[in-house]
């Protein structure tokens, strides 16, 4: 008698217990997938065709503030890069480089990471998990949001500029005795190598840009920047001349 | 109110004795989501009588060992940029007026960290939960034993390492039974209190 009486509790203890077990996994899902592009973001270039890879500048920014680009992101592009087989040298931006007046390509990269914890869901999920003394934390998930934006920007020996953009998003999606670091570390890594394949398949697709043997070096020139003095009477807003000319060496 | 002090006391030893002195102002806490915070708190309760028919002073120490964890990255650009965690707190109260008893309680915990002073982090939070205690029935105020109790305080956390901060604060404490017996007039306080935190 006692033990049927005691059948439903004993129902949900099982079925809290299988739930509380369950809800232990956490999930990522990234847009576009990281392994959708993969092995199409290199190419076999004889050695003599490669020209060095020089980074010029490198900015970063999170939800719209810039930060202090770290160097193991930079070092994640460099590997990316690499990987590409596209360059026979890549200078970070620290790094010194004596091109010799010989070719090489010269790269302006901004990293914008958007991230969103969703706080005021969590904090409302938080509440009702707290106020069913926890009962209910496998049943509700918690969601973190991160999107990279990359954007790429390369000038060739001869002055061409070409422009890559590429943009990755993905969401953790786990419960409340599951949030790890780890987890946000994951997600932001699984994210950013989307983007970054996808920076590099487009690269990689200009191949021909980048080759020693397809444009010659122009004739040796000097360039000459000439930048004005903002007159008083220049509208506010408005950002002055800045006339550039080249005219070839004697 | 010893027993709380001497833990307390311990407790402060231990994690000084940890802290190394030479780090000065390079403390710079890195909480992220998915930090934890391991924390110890003891105080002392002194009772508000809101109404003419409360007569209990109730008074005595108070311990509460807690787990947070942090569950957004800092919010916001302006002085109220903070970062949201949840948790659990056990309360033990020791009521040394109008005779010895004593209560046990488990709460839920919400709390809302202010990130935009560096080391120093105030804090605001609310708890409540179950509390069991052999004062109710032994006074006018409260017919069973068998309550919960409900708090929301301010403090501030100074990082001592950063993983380790000392904090102070206040709370409001409420006891009451939610209706489930009469009389439920309900026992207020004020707690001041301090304690460790550990984030890991």
């Amino acid at each position: 008698m006692m033990r049927q009486r005691l059948r439903p509790v004993y129902s949900v203890l099982s079925a809290l217990i299988v739930a509380a077990t369950l809800g232990c996994a956490h999930t990522i899902d990234v847009t576009p997938s990281s392994t959708a592009n993969q092995g199409s973001a290199s190419q076999s270039i004889a050695e003599n065709d490669r020209v060095p890879f020089v980074i010029e500048a490198f900015r970063m920014s999170q939800n719209g503030s810039p930060q202090n680009p770290s160097s193991e992101i930079e070092r994640r592009i460099l590997n990316s890069l690499r990987e590409t087989r596209l360059f026979s040298t890549l200078v970070p931006l620290s790094g010194q480089y004596d091109g010799d007046g010989g070719k090489m390509v010269t790269a302006r990269l901004a990293i914008d990471e958007t991230i969103d914890s969703h706080p005021g869901a969590t904090a409302f999920k938080g509440i009702v998990i707290g106020a069913s003394m926890f009962l209910l934390s496998p049943f509700i998930d918690l969601d973190y949001d991160y999107a990279a934006q990359a954007s790429l920007e390369i000038a060739r020996w001869d002055g061409r500029v070409t422009r890559y953009e590429a943009r990755s998003s993905g969401t953790a999606h786990y419960n409340l005795f599951r949030t790890n670091p780890a987890i946000i570390a994951e997600l932001k890594g699984r994210v950013s190598e989307a983007c970054l394949q996808e920076l590099m398949t487009q690269l990689v697709h200009d191949t021909n840009l980048y080759l020693a043997s397809q444009t010659p070096l122009p004739a040796s020139t000097i360039r000459t920047v000439t930048v004005n003095a903002r007159r008083s009477g220049t509208a506010q807003g408005v950002p002055p001349a800045v006339p550039v000319s080249e005219s070839p060496a004697p | 109110m010893s027993t709380a002090l001497r833990v307390l006391t311990i407790v402060s030893l231990c994690s000084l004795m940890t802290v190394p002195l030479a780090q000065g102002e390079e403390v710079s806490p890195t909480i992220t989501v998915g930090t934890q915070e391991v924390g110890l708190t003891a105080g002392y309760m002194f009772s508000h009588r809101l109404t003419e028919f409360h007569t209990t002073k109730q008074h005595g120490p108070a311990l509460m060992p807690s787990w947070m964890m942090t569950l957004t990255d800092p919010i916001g650009d302006s002085w109220y940029r903070g970062q949201i965690s949840v948790g659990a707190e056990m309360v033990y109260l020791q009521f040394r007026e109008p005779i010895l008893t004593h209560g046990v309680g488990f709460t839920p915990r919400i709390k809302y960290t202010f990130v935009a002073l560096g080391r120093l982090r105030p804090y605001a939070e609310f708890t409540g939960g179950p509390f069991w205690t052999d004062l109710g029935g032994n006074i006018d105020e409260q017919a069973n034993e068998f309550n919960f109790v409900l708090s929301g305080g301010v403090g501030v956390s100074w990082f001592l390492t950063p993983q380790l901060a000392a904090n102070l604060g206040y709370r409001f404490h409420h006891i009451s039974n939610a209706g489930t017996a009469f009389p439920n007039l309900g026992l207020n306080a004020s707690l001041p209190f301090g304690g460790f935190s550990f984030y890991f």
